[in-house]
């Protein structure tokens, strides 16, 4: 498991041993990837990240034209694979989850053991810290470094 | 916005590229899909009609590589050209770190280019961003085509880039300007993560 930040360790690894879930990510609205679990390869996660945001701003904005305020949860049941996907207020902001299960599990369980999900990384979340600027002083030669190297020019 | 990651040291930014129907936005995300190598980049999505237009987005994730420690990688997004697509043109431009518009240098075009960058002021202004605030760099496409057809770099800068953006000419179908736009657009999003004034 690979989170952004330590507090949101805790409550994804209990709703992981709980809802037996085989793959856990947690994004941002914006498709920013928060967390993972599961996943082998990060530039994956990436695109999996994108369509999950895809999918719940594309399905929000459904219920807006339906005049619905929210769809809550949507799920897809393949035949050896679910996905259950939801969005959900955190004090970070609008995060969303996408997550896998197999036959070892039910999506009444997924279902049930996120609404924990929810409120313990809401529980958990410590006051948002004011950041200075990122990248230290060597950053041009870097940033010219990984460009040359990355774009040949 | 970007998200930084101080525990993994590892930096996110997402590039939206933004412009009419038709003018090379998503053949931008190929060239660069098919010219990174294969460590570096993740699946490009695509998801379009059978006619191949862009429906929804593209999407290209590539890994830049080490930049003051920090793990940087770039989200590449393309929204759909069309006019009627307007709804999820502006889903994907949430949380951007930086906009690519690309025009199309053909003089017949002219008009949807100019409302295109309407479009992205309108867009961006909605979601509480002013676009003097975000990084931009303007694409001129398709300048391989006979001259007779297309607007000079500078015909379409003195139309077009009325914040003096840094501009290119490309040929995005061979390749030529893309990676200098991308390399433009990532500068200045980087530069900006420096200041620290786009910091999530």
């Amino acid at each position: 498991m690979r989170t952004l930040e330590p507090w949101v360790g805790p409550p994804l690894d209990a709703f992981l041993s709980e809802s037996s879930a085989r793959l856990v990510l947690l994004m941002t609205s914006a498709g920013q990837v928060v967390a993972q679990h599961g996943f082998a390869r990060s530039l994956d996660v990436m695109a999996a990240s994108a369509l999950g945001a895809g999918i719940v701003a594309s399905t929000a904005e459904v219920a807006r034209l339906m005049g619905e305020p929210d769809f809550g949860a949507l799920v897809h049941q393949g035949a050896g694979h679910g996905l259950f996907i939801s969005s959900f207020d955190t004090p970070r902001g609008r995060w969303i989850a996408l997550v896998v299960f197999g036959e070892d599990t039910t999506v009444g369980l997924v279902q049930l053991f996120f609404g924990r999900l929810c409120a313990d990384l809401r529980a958990a979340a410590p006051p948002e810290q004011p950041r200075g600027p990122v990248l230290a002083e060597d950053f041009e030669h870097d940033l010219n470094a990984s460009l040359h190297a990355l774009f040949g020019r | 916005m970007s998200l930084v990651n101080f525990t993994t040291r590892e930096i996110t930014c997402k590039i939206v590229y933004y412009g009419p129907g038709r003018s090379g936005k998503t053949t931008n995300l190929q060239y660069v899909f098919g010219r990174v190598p294969e460590s570096r980049r993740g699946r490009m999505v695509s998801l379009a009609t059978h006619g191949d237009r862009t429906l929804f987005f593209d999407f290209l994730p590539i890994d830049l590589g080490s930049i003051s420690g920090f793990t940087t990688r770039f989200q590449l997004y393309t929204v759909p050209g069309q006019s009627y697509y307007n709804s999820t043109r502006k889903l994907v431009l949430q949380g951007s770190d930086g906009v690519v518009f690309v025009a199309d240098s053909q003089a017949a075009r002219f008009d949807e280019n100019l409302e295109s960058l309407q479009n992205l002021q309108e867009n961006l202004l909605e979601q509480g961003v002013d676009i003097r605030q975000l990084p931009v760099v303007m694409q001129y496409n398709k300048q391989d085509l006979p001259g007779d057809l297309v607007l000079s770099r500078e015909a379409l800068d003195d139309a077009l880039n009325f914040r003096e953006v840094q501009s290119f000419a490309a040929d995005a179908l061979h390749g030529s300007g893309v990676f200098e736009t991308l390399k433009g657009i990532s500068e200045q999003v980087l530069r900006r993560l420096a200041a620290g004034s786009a910091v999530g």
